[in-house]
């Protein structure tokens, strides 16, 4: 427990450094050559190690529906805007408006898909979210 | 710690950030659907090689907009083309913890402080070559209300389902 407790930190932790490497790189190119950089050498990552433990296309890989791969693209975009946003308003402004628009945007998603776990727990969040967000925009 | 001449942030990068963190709830939810099909290491490859391609289409459409930008760039380190290595392996880390007594939502909430703990490190110390920006007071009341609600959702979500 105390192992899992310590890799879904250290987890948190990648986040912020990929963000902030890539944030580098696009100084020096641009947002947009910074994702295609991040997307290339995890790719080249991810095959490697694949080939090495086995498992890259599992049975049934190729059933899942069209519109889940673009995830991959989604990707390039998210990865392209917080390169640009790291650079313009820091790390923690990005992380902290980040994960407000990812916090909030799945409680839309749970409604739109009427699986709201807890609606009172739910809008609660939203507005908590909101108020912090409210603050980095007061002079 | 106190620095008023941070200044506050643009509403258009307000906006920009928050519609990326619509994107990524849509990216997880897409990844998820592929690590359903196959497994997690298959959706984290699947995603980077396609994106890859995108990458390289959006920047063919883009490079005819753009405009011949003069003056010296200073080049980029090596390391600074290996943000992707990062990347990796956080796919590798969070497949294991949501397997683990954390679960999502364990994993989720861990993930956000150990996020937030680096960002307040590397604005502080301007880490990677990015510039150093002290934080308001301010800045950390809003922190506190963005992981409280944060903490709120996920927790609820995951003991629902």
């Amino acid at each position: 427990m105390i192992l899992s407790i310590i890799l879904a930190a250290i987890a948190g932790v990648l986040v912020g450094l990929s963000r902030q490497i890539n944030g580098r790189l696009s100084l020096s190119t641009s947002p947009l050559i910074a994702s295609f950089w991040n997307h290339i050498v995890g790719f080249v990552v991810l095959t490697v190690l694949g080939l090495a433990l086995g498992g890259l296309m599992p049975a049934g890989a190729w059933d899942a529906p069209g519109y889940a791969y673009l995830g991959g693209v989604l990707g390039v975009i998210f990865v392209a805007s917080g390169s640009w946003l790291i650079a313009r308003i820091g790390a923690v402004n990005t992380a902290l408006l980040v994960i407000g628009g990812q916090m909030v945007s799945g409680v839309v998603l749970d409604l739109l898909r009427d699986s709201s776990p807890s609606f009172w727990a739910s809008a609660l969040g939203v507005a908590l979210i909101l108020g912090g967000v409210a603050l980095t925009q007061k002079r | 710690m106190t620095d008023v001449k941070v200044p506050s942030v643009n509403p258009l990068h307000l906006l920009a950030a928050f519609g990326s963190g619509g994107l990524l709830t849509l990216m997880v939810d897409f990844n998820g659907v592929l690590a359903f099909h196959g497994n997690a290491l298959f959706s984290s490859w699947a995603a980077h090689g396609i994106g890859m391609v995108a990458a390289l289409v959006f920047l063919a459409v883009l490079f005819r907009f753009r405009a011949k930008g003069g003056g010296e760039v200073v080049r980029a380190p090596l390391w600074a083309y290996l943000g992707g290595v990062s990347g990796a392996a956080t796919v590798m880390l969070t497949s294991t913890t949501v397997n683990s007594p954390l679960a999502l939502s364990g994993t989720l909430a861990l993930g956000l402080a150990g996020q937030m703990v680096f960002s307040l490190a590397a604005d502080r110390w301007g880490l990677f070559g990015l510039p150093v920006r002290l934080s308001r007071p301010r800045d950390f009341a809003a922190l506190a209300l963005v992981l409280a609600g944060s903490l709120l959702i996920i927790m609820f979500r995951d003991g629902a389902t």
